[in-house]
């Protein structure tokens, strides 16, 4: 097992009170929550902290901490004979388990009202981050995953396993959603409820689709002749292209609906699709779409601004 | 090697979940929990029925809550209120995706 010195990563020394511990962790929490945090590493960084301060605010795990005696941080060492047998729920396989593990398996006054005895009465919830390719998300599929879960042998000691899954993921999901594998998480001891696995969807963004809730947003591209006389386009979709019907008249930015063509979701009917029309220009004409244009301007009573006039007439 | 193959499941597909398993998700003592009721973080599916239940998505806040209050150290009201916190700035990130959708890029 490796040493990690929880008074530096906290920024005090061995002697500090609860209350110097606690502003310590507060004031680096402020700095490094994941959720706010703007530093590098911040992540990792919280997780550290977290860690020491988990140990170190709790009077009996601190004086456990303690009674481990002081090496260099990620000097492999054992704790000292005896300490097993005094910090009940502490003991395990000491080559397989890290410092967390160990802490996470006593018994904290504060968290167990006193109660001696074994903290895990369920196995550990693991959580675990997945990213995937928006056809992956929109399709559903299967990943394969590698673990180390805290379990426990038939003497009730803990220590980590490596675990490799295959886990089905199915269609539909969305960044920022968190999937279950219940049971898959740690293992309890003596009978009780396994951990859960939980899953962090990260869904790379599409360069054609948009994602909102179920409905997906695609940006159609249409001439100016496109938009005024109708057309059939042919559109890409996540399930497959297909042939659109652009009705005559259709407006910029008006959002043209394919039912059920959006993100599948679980008793209920798939998200839509919307088509988003954007009426595009050419960069450069030749001479003859030049002229062409001109006839038009010339023979054109339409008036895109009507709207200006009117608002302003009382102006004048 | 075999390698086992898991089902990973949307947590809206697991229908209303009680109030024992709030309690063993979030880590949180109940009390603690209770108060986040009282408070309106967590809302059963009926607040006036004998054994309360929740709809799938309290799985979610419950487990949240547990990790804020872990990692943050806050008391009961506080935790409340940063859970109120949290949910507003889902809201706003989910309409604001909505609008970035629903706008054509160009």
């Amino acid at each position: 097992m490796k040493y990690k010195d929880y008074y530096a990563i906290l920024g005090v020394d061995r002697g500090a009170s609860a209350d110097d511990i606690k502003k310590a962790y507060r004031r680096l929490a402020r700095k490094y929550h994941p959720d706010v945090s703007k530093e590098p590493n911040a992540e990792e960084k919280f997780k550290e902290m977290a860690e020491a301060y988990e140990t170190l605010k709790d009077p009996e795990k601190r004086a456990a901490y303690d009674q481990l005696g002081r090496y260099t941080p990620g000097q492999d060492f054992r704790p000292p004979p005896g300490w097993e047998q005094q910090f009940a729920g502490a003991h395990g396989a000491f080559e397989d388990i890290d410092l967390a593990d160990l802490f996470a398996g006593i018994m904290g006054r504060q968290g167990a009202g006193g109660r001696s005895g074994r903290a895990f009465t369920s196995g550990r919830d693991y959580e675990a981050a997945v990213r995937l390719t928006f056809d992956q998300a929109f399709h559903g599929t299967e990943i394969e995953l590698e673990l180390a879960v805290l379990e426990f042998d038939e003497k009730g000691e803990a220590r980590r396993v490596p675990r490799r899954i295959k886990v089905r993921i199915p269609k539909g999901v969305s960044d920022g959603e968190q999937l279950r594998i219940p049971g898959k998480g740690g293992k309890a001891p003596e009978g009780g409820r396994d951990g859960d696995l939980y899953l962090d969807i990260a869904v790379e963004p599409h360069p054609l689709y948009r994602v909102s809730g179920r409905d997906i947003y695609i940006d159609l591209p249409l001439a100016p002749w496109e938009a005024v006389l109708g057309t059939q386009v042919h559109l890409p979709t996540p399930a497959g292209a297909v042939s659109l019907k652009v009705p005559p008249g259709t407006r910029a930015g008006q959002q043209l609906r394919l039912t059920g063509r959006g993100l599948a979701r679980p008793n209920a009917p798939a998200g839509n699709l919307y088509a988003i029309v954007q009426i595009v220009v050419p960069s450069v004409v030749d001479e003859r779409e030049r002229a062409l244009y001109k006839q038009l301007a010339e023979t054109s009573t339409f008036n895109p601004r009507a709207q200006f006039e009117r608002e302003t007439a009382h102006e004048h | 090697m075999n390698i086992e193959i898991c089902e990973a499941l949307r947590i809206d597909e697991r229908g209303e979940i009680d109030w024992t398993q709030l309690i063993e998700v979030s880590g949180l003592p109940e009390p603690e929990l209770r108060e986040l009721v009282d408070d309106g973080a967590l809302a059963p599916v009926d607040m006036t029925a004998p054994r309360w239940s929740f709809d799938a998505q309290a799985l979610v806040i419950a487990r949240t809550a547990g990790r804020l209050r872990r990692e943050l150290d806050l008391d009961a009201h506080a935790l409340a209120v940063v859970l109120r916190f949290v949910g507003r700035i889902e809201e706003l990130e989910t309409e604001l995706r909505a609008l970035r959708a629903g706008v054509a890029r160009r």
